[in-house]
Parts: C-alpha cells; sequence; structure tokens
C-alpha cells in the first residue's frame, strides 16, 4: 500500500471520518492487491532486459563483422533466434506465466529481426526498410495469439506502423495496403484484452497505441489534397466516439486515448479548415476515388459507432464534439456552392467546440476541461489575427476578451467548488 | 488445445526458421551456380537501423534506347544482360514484360522515361560495410576516380532472375581491403 493512502487513511481516520475497522478493512484490502504486484514488477523488468538485450543483438549485427568468415557469421545468424525459440518454447511447455511468456515473446520478435538483418547483410539482399518489416512481422503476427502476449500485440503495433510510414512517406512511395490487414490481424486480440483485463495497465497503454497507429499511417493513403483532412476527421470523429463507449467513458480521461486523441485531433483539423486557403482549394479539388472512398468509410464507422450510442441511450446530454466531424462533412458536400459559407460555418462551429468546452469544464468542475475550452478560442483569435484585415484596435479588444474570459471562467468555477465543499462540509468556511 | 497450440508454434518457429534459410539457399545458389557481370558503380553511404551501415552503388547501367513507347511509365522492368569487350556488363534488351530469349536478366524499377529512353534503377544497389569502414569508401572511391583509369565495380551473379552482388572491386581489389589501405595511409 503506498504511503499517500497511508497517510490520507490516517487523515479520514483522526477527522472521525471513517473508523478503525474500516481502516482495518482497507489495509487489508491493498495487502491483497500488493501480493499480485511482485510477479507484475519481474514481469515489467523481464521485458525490459528482454528489449535491450535484444536491440543490443541487433546493433551488434549491425557494426557488420567483415573478418569474419561467410559461414561462421550465419552460424551467429540463427543463434539469437534459435535461443528466442527455445525460451519461448520452455515457457509454454512448462506453462510458466506471464513473467516468462512476456520477455521471451519480446525477445523472440527481435531475434528474428536481428537473424534476417544479418543474412540480409551478409548476402547484401537488395529491399529497402519497409519489404524488411514486412518479412519480419509476417513471420512474427502469430506470436500474440499463440502465446496471448501482450508485448507480442504492443510489438506487432509498433512495426506494421514503422512498416506503413517507411513505405508510404516517401517520395512517390506506394499505398501500403498490408498495413489494413496486418491491423485487423491484431483487433480480435485487443477485443478480448477488452473484454478480459479492461482495467490493466496493458489494456490502458493500447488504449493509446492503437489509436496512435491509424492516426500516424493515415496520412500515406491520401493524395495530399483537401480530401486528406476529411480523412483525417473521420478517423477522429470515430475515435471520440468509440471513446464515447461505456468501456471507455468508464475509465479515467488517461486511460481513454480515444476520447483525448479524438478530441484534440478533432479540434486540430478544424482549426486548420478555418482558413479560406483550405475551403478555396477544396472548391477546385474534385473527388479522389481512394480519398473518397477512406473518408467515406471512416465516416459511415463513425455514424454507425453514435447510432449505436443512440439506440443503447448513451447520449444522454448533448455534446457537440461528438457531431463535428458529421456538420464538416456535409459542410464539405456543399463546397461546389463556394466557399464563403464554409468559412464563416466552420468559423463558428470552432468557437462552439470553445464554448462547450467551457460548459463541459464548468458542469464537470474540471479545470483542465474549461482551460481546454478557452484555449480553443484562444486559437481560434490567433489564427484569424493573422488572415483577416481587422483594425489593430478591434484585434487588442478581442484578446483583452478572452484572457478576461479566462479569469472569469476560471474564477466561476472555483467559486463552483468553494460553495460545493462548503454544503458537503460547512467547517470549511472558516479555512476559504 | 494447447496441443494444437504448441503444434501451431512450432509450425511458426519452422517458417521463422525457413525465412532465412530460404534467403541463404537462394542466394548461396545464385553465386555457385549463376553468371558473374561487373557493373561499373560508384558508391555513396547511408545506414540502415537493422541491418547497419551499407554502400549505395550508383551504377553506370541506368538507362537504355528501346523501340517501344516508355512515356509515363513506372514500374517494374525486366533488363536483359550482355557483356561488352571489356567484360563489364551492358544491357541488350530492357522490357514492360518478360522476352521469350534465352539470356539472364534482372527485374529492375524505372521510375521516370524520356522519349525511348528508358532509366531504371537496378535492384542490387545495397553494399553492407563495416561501420568504420562504410564512409570511408565512399571518399576512397571518389578520391579514386578523379583518375579516370580506375575503375569501380560490383560483382553480381545472376541465375534464374536473381541476382546476388557478392563485392565490390576497385581495380579488381576488394573494396573492404581498398579502404583498409586508405585508412593507413590516412
Amino acid at each position: 500500500m503506498n504511503s499517500k493512502i497511508k497517510n490520507e487513511l490516517a487523515e479520514l481516520l483522526e477527522a472521525d471520518i471513517i473508523t478503525q475497522d474500516t481502516v482495518q478493512k482497507i489495509t487489508a484490502y491493498y495487502q491483497t492487491k500488493d501480493e499480485a504486484k511482485p510477479n507484475r514488477l519481474f514481469t515489467i523488468f523481464g521485458v525490459l532486459g528482454a528489449l535491450l538485450s535484444g536491440l543490443g543483438i541487433i546493433l551488434i549485427i549491425a557494426h557488420n563483422w567483415d573478418t569474419m568468415p561467410k559461414n561462421i557469421k550465419t552460424i551467429f545468424a540463427f543463434l539469437p533466434l534459435i535461443i528466442g525459440q527455445m525460451a519461448v518454447s520452455y515457457s509454454f511447455i512448462k506453462k510458466k506465466g506471464s513473467a516468462w511468456v512476456e520477455p521471451s515473446a519480446t525477445f523472440l520478435i527481435l531475434s528474428v529481426g536481428a537473424t534476417i538483418s544479418l543474412v540480409s547483410q551478409i548476402y547484401n539482399i537488395p529491399g529497402n526498410l519497409s519489404d524488411f518489416l514486412l518479412v519480419w512481422i509476417a513471420i512474427t503476427a502469430p506470436l500474440m495469439y499463440l502465446l496471448r502476449s501482450n508485448m507480442a500485440m504492443m510489438l506487432h503495433l509498433v512495426l506494421i506502423t514503422w512498416y506503413a510510414a517507411a513505405l508510404g512517406y516517401t517520395y512517390r512511395g506506394p499505398i501500403p495496403w498490408w498495413y489494413l490487414l496486418l491491423f485487423a490481424w491484431g483487433i480480435p486480440y485487443y477485443v478480448r484484452l477488452q473484454k478480459q483485463e479492461v482495467e490493466s495497465n496493458i489494456s490502458g497503454v493500447l488504449n493509446w497505441l492503437l489509436p496512435l497507429s491509424p492516426i500516424i499511417v493515415l496520412g500515406t493513403f491520401t493524395n495530399g489534397q483537401s480530401m486528406g483532412f476529411l480523412m483525417y476527421l473521420g478517423l477522429f470523429g470515430l475515435f471520440y466516439n468509440l471513446g464515447q463507449l461505456p468501456v471507455f467513458k468508464n475509465q479515467k480521461l488517461r486511460r481513454n486515448g480515444y476520447t483525448v486523441m479524438g478530441s484534440l485531433g478533432t479540434i486540430s483539423i478544424l482549426m486548420i479548415l478555418t482558413f479560406k486557403w483550405f475551403w478555396e482549394d477544396a472548391f477546385q479539388d474534385p473527388f479522389a476515388p481512394i480519398d473518397t472512398a477512406f473518408a467515406g468509410i471512416l465516416f459511415l464507422a463513425a455514424i454507425i459507432v453514435l447510432a449505436y450510442l443512440y439506440q443503447k441511450k448513451l447520449l444522454k446530454s448533448f455534446n457537440l464534439f461528438q457531431y463535428a466531424f458529421l456538420i464538416v462533412g456535409l459542410l464539405y458536400l456543399t463546397k461546389s456552392l463556394g466557399y464563403v459559407h464554409n468559412i464563416v460555418l466552420t468559423n463558428i462551429l470552432v468557437a462552439a467546440l470553445g464554448l462547450f468546452g467551457i460548459k463541459i469544464g464548468i458542469d464537470k468542475s474540471s479545470y483542465a476541461i474549461l482551460n481546454y475550452g478557452l484555449l480553443i478560442i484562444t486559437v481560434l483569435i490567433v489564427c484569424r489575427f493573422f488572415d483577416t484585415d481587422l483594425d489593430f484596435i478591434f484585434r487588442g479588444i478581442l484578446f483583452i476578451a478572452v484572457g478576461a474570459g479566462f479569469f472569469f471562467a476560471n474564477y466561476l468555477l472555483l467559486k463552483k467548488q468553494r460553495s460545493t465543499a462548503l454544503s458537503i462540509n460547512p467547517k470549511t468556511e472558516t479555512d476559504a | 488445445m494447447r496441443k494444437l497450440i504448441l503444434i501451431l508454434l512450432f509450425l511458426l518457429f519452422a517458417v521463422q526458421l525457413s525465412v532465412p534459410a530460404r534467403m541463404i539457399f537462394q542466394q548461396e545458389d545464385t553465386i555457385q551456380e549463376g553468371t558473374a557481370y561487373k557493373f561499373k558503380t560508384r558508391p555513396i553511404d547511408p545506414t540502415d537501423p537493422f541491418r547497419g551501415k551499407y554502400i549505395t552503388l550508383n551504377y553506370e547501367l541506368n538507362s537504355f534506347e528501346t523501340t517501344e513507347d516508355w512515356e509515363e511509365y513506372r514500374g517494374p522492368v525486366f533488363v536483359y544482360l550482355g557483356m561488352d569487350e571489356a567484360g563489364f556488363a551492358k544491357a541488350t534488351a530492357v522490357s514492360k514484360t518478360q522476352l521469350d530469349i534465352d539470356q539472364d536478366f534482372v527485374e529492375a524499377e524505372s521510375n521516370y522515361n524520356y522519349g525511348k529512353t528508358v532509366h531504371f534503377r537496378l535492384p542490387f544497389n545495397r553494399f553492407y560495410m563495416n561501420e568504420h569502414k562504410a564512409y570511408d569508401a565512399e571518399v576512397s572511391v571518389r578520391e579514386t576516380q578523379l583518375d579516370t583509369t580506375k575503375i569501380c565495380y560490383g560483382l553480381v551473379y545472376v541465375k534464374d532472375r536473381t541476382a546476388v552482388l557478392d563485392n565490390v572491386f576497385i581495380d579488381d581489389i576488394p573494396i573492404q581491403q581498398f579502404v583498409d589501405q586508405f585508412q593507413n595511409k590516412e
């Protein structure tokens, strides 16, 4: 049990909030919880050890021992792979727990990379980094299911993201279609984890890593025109709405990467869409087939999630962030009518989202969300500072007004919290 | 169920072992049985995060005048090989499709074309080197090439569309040895 909880318990006991009996029960509860910890620590250190030694082997190989004969080098190439396979076999056959399975799986995955690296090096096998990564991914992908290894899933995500970025973000780089299949390959594993170990640390980490991967990669599927922004908007809209599903929403915000990245991403894209140049370009851009298909699929997926939330009566209060992607999507469809209405309406939408953030912040008594809302409005004003011909006086007044808004809104929230505290415990009046 | 997983796991291990083994077999087979070609080249040195330092070989053999119209074409091409009087590799034909002729060929990548001249990049353009030698390889070769009589070439074995870059030579001296001499002189 950590010392913070101990101190809190002592304080609560002293203030007659809880009894000695309750203190004992809470202490006993945490002690049983702590019993699982040594094993977890062993797993973490084991994985770290395997990661470091695996990467170390790759680096030693990268040195290129050109004085060593080819056949000796070839034997050395297989050595880490065989050690990795033996370690995995041992941990599986002897039914060792995750403290063995996770490090051995980590080492095996890295040793596969080391072996094909060394063979490629010995024979100067042509092929760029993405070809090499694809082979590596293909022959390690089943490990997550066979061993039920979380590290195998995490490394799979890292490698496929690297592969897609290495292939797609090069000059005239092809579209990394294999990424879609490889990404889908990991989804059943992730769903099982969410069902069976929703509270585990690894679930929390994957709630960030899993959405981060397509965010990094989606840009490789666009031809760089305005529709690319729509693709991202659809993706962020999908993530934000996924984050509203009870399985994620009932967790702490720091474990809900979908909501955080969905919201930040939506705002970032919308901020770009408030500029005149975007809608001017969009007015001229044709509907590129691949971009349009991707944007359509992502929007559809986001709408399906919204419909599911509606059907399950989970849309209790109106939240503009959930619909922002849809509004802009509809605006984009009207692009042939001209761009003035789109520029004005997008600016209004972003300002409304800022105000909505402030409202949510006050309702939830969260300074972070309140100031996030204020920040959205501030950034919007800064953006307009550069591309409008407003008077300096007017702009100055606008900035002062937003600055005053920051003080006022935070003051309001502080006041609200104090009055809540007072109604719960009148003793605090003297402290305030 | 556990037995099935174990069988699948061992099958996966076999695949993991067979991939590098097959790579080795294919390369060795080409070196043993294939025809050796010398491609005139010039090296520069970049890095790969896993496979280490290498030199990229810019081959002189990078274009061919054909009778076909090649405008706007980007993609794989088949480069058919022969030897010139000095014993260096030359292209005898380049085509978008495989031709019915009994000649060694390699698959290259064509990125741009001008008129009927097709420009391509040969695939065996990476030669992995010791991390302390790759940069010096570039420098020493550049200095050497000021002397136009010295020739840098890659020795490539070709068999059944597989090409293996065996070594790089400067005036018949292996590049590792050449760099050693260069570093000792420095």
